[in-house]
């Protein structure tokens, strides 16, 4: 049996690296999606789930072995679908739109000190995605891709214990297709919780560790906390069969 | 036969699935009007320009993508282990029950979507029902079957699959991230291009022409069927290039390095595509050059 103060904390710690992973991740919304504003075209909570859910597919392949392998799968897993996604968004922005990729919230690009203002299209917010804000979502998948793995590890340690999960293990890989199921569902659940208190928090867009909005980061992550350890409490009474 | 060579064979065949399911899940959002841009087809009749372009995007795309996989992902579950139907047509099965909630879903969305906007005189088309209708679930068979098929591959019994998630979650959690990169990747070029055709190519749209959508086509008014012709030039393919990449690269590392060498490697591609990135905006910085001197 899994000390459930051990998975209330896995839990508020994964809910607090996937809020503020959420905070680096550059998302533009509607407006990116028509050239606009800098960022990824898509909206906030969306684009981090898509990523979280390849991270947690990633992790979740490498369930049984050690913790730190499960957290560096879906770090790895969630950065790449990021990583790709924001690279092939370039592409299109570049030869589809024919835009260059500039923000108009900062001058110069703080890694690479290109110049911003002069390549923004006038009457727009930026286009594309400049370096500055690709590492920042590199960065924001890793953390949440760490989270969403370490809840996935904590529910799968809880659940695979019980006897009702311990009936659908695999022969093959002696894995508890009943734990690994509704420990993904739990955590998938858990990773739009915090997805979507980071986008309230950010007002629906960002552009990584540069722009001015991502001094709320504190505030958002004290709402993660709050909220997963919520969830936290709720997993013990999954663990329990529905009682304290 | 060597577990090595079959692991490889299993994550090539599921790159090319994910390749044709991402083209097609970019095209099915365009025929639909689906994604991000649809602010600009909602808010075009506002702004006076009535058009016949559809208009289903009740929910985000990859919590559609999300449920239509997860349907077609349980029927084929069902018809595999219960009614043990072959697995191509159990596949094909799930699809097609997916295709019928997302023709009813679509018909539903475009007339709520577009009676809400009578007060802008905006018309309703029965025609544009009819003609996006078949394209539509075309499209997005060919997306669930593609996606299930995927699932499917990754849970067979091979050394470096075998995955513990059953296949209806498996197809829920790609569903949600083929949706998520469709939105992201394929639809700028929809919202960013085909919608501003109009205004000259080389830019980003201003806030002051914000719903001033091009409603008219090479002949006649433009609907959603002209956009996906154009759509499938470019922004589809390399949207599927993106989902499957992303599948291949996921799976690759583990099945050629094992679990610790995999990580290992996922890292050097995730540096390897940053400094990607940095020579297309070196690229664009100097062939385009500023707007501004």
């Amino acid at each position: 049996m899994m000390d459930p103060l051990l998975l209330i904390g896995a839990i508020t710690v994964g809910g607090v690296l996937i809020g503020g992973g959420v905070h680096f991740i550059p998302v533009g919304g509607a407006p990116a999606a028509i050239a606009t504003a800098t960022g990824v075209g898509t909206g906030t909570a969306m684009l981090a789930a898509g990523g979280g859910m390849t991270g947690l597919i990633t992790a979740a392949a490498l369930t049984g072995q050690p913790l730190w392998l499960i957290l560096a799968g879906g770090a790895v897993g969630s950065s790449i679908m990021l990583g790709i996604t924001m690279l092939v968004g370039n592409l299109v922005y570049v030869w589809g739109v024919g835009c260059v990729p500039a923000s108009a919230k900062i001058e110069f690009d703080p890694i690479t000190k290109y110049e911003q203002s002069k390549f923004v299209t006038p009457g727009t917010e930026g286009h594309g995605i400049p370096t500055v804000c690709f590492v920042s979502g590199i960065i924001g998948g890793a953390l949440g891709g760490i989270g969403g793995g370490l809840i996935y590890w904590a529910l799968y340690q809880g659940l695979s214990t019980l006897p009702g999960y311990q009936a659908s293990i695999s022969a093959v890989s002696g894995v508890s297709i009943g734990a690994a199921t509704v420990a993904a569902i739990f955590a998938v659940g858990i990773f739009f919780v915090n997805a979507v208190i980071a986008s309230y928090n950010i007002g629906g867009t960002i552009e990584g560790f540069h722009d001015p909005k991502f001094k709320r980061l504190p505030r958002g992550a004290l709402a993660c906390i709050v909220a997963s350890f919520a969830t936290g409490l709720i997993a013990i009474l999954l663990l329990n069969g529905g009682v304290f | 036969m060597d577990p090595y060579i079959t692991g490889l064979g299993i994550v090539a065949l599921m790159g090319a699935a994910a390749t044709i399911a991402g083209a097609a899940e970019d095209l099915e959002s365009d025929t639909g009007s689906m994604s991000n841009p649809n602010s600009q087809v909602q808010l075009a009749p506002q702004m006076g320009n009535l058009h016949r372009i559809f208009n289903k995007a009740i929910s985000g795309e990859p919590v559609q993508m999300g449920t239509l996989a997860g349907i077609a992902g349980s029927v084929a579950f069902v018809l595999i282990g219960s009614v043990h139907l072959p697995v191509i047509m159990s596949i094909a099965a799930g699809g097609f029950i997916a295709a019928l909630f997302h023709t009813a879903f679509a018909t539903t969305s475009y007339l709520g979507r577009i009676t809400g906007q009578s007060q802008f005189h905006q018309p309703v088309f029965l025609d544009v029902i009819t003609s996006h209708l078949g394209p539509i679930a075309g499209h997005g068979f060919i997306v669930t079957f593609s996606i299930v098929g995927l699932s499917y591959l990754m849970t067979l019994p091979v050394t470096g699959f075998n995955h513990p998630f059953p296949l209806p979650l498996l197809a829920v959690l790609w569903g949600i991230t083929i949706g998520a990169i469709g939105s992201s990747t394929g639809d700028v070029h929809y919202g960013g291009e085909r919608e501003y055709q109009t205004y000259p190519f080389g830019g980003g749209i201003p806030v002051r022409i914000h719903g001033d959508i091009t409603t008219m086509a090479e002949l006649g008014a433009r609907n959603s069927l002209d956009v996906v012709h154009f759509c499938a030039k470019y922004g589809g393919p390399v949207t599927g290039f993106c989902f499957g990449t992303i599948v291949f690269f996921s799976f690759w590392t583990t099945v050629v390095f094992g679990a610790a060498g995999g990580i290992v490697a996922s890292l050097v591609i995730i540096l390897a595509i940053i400094i990607i990135n940095n020579r297309i905006e070196v690229f664009a910085r100097d062939r385009y050059g500023p707007y501004l001197e």
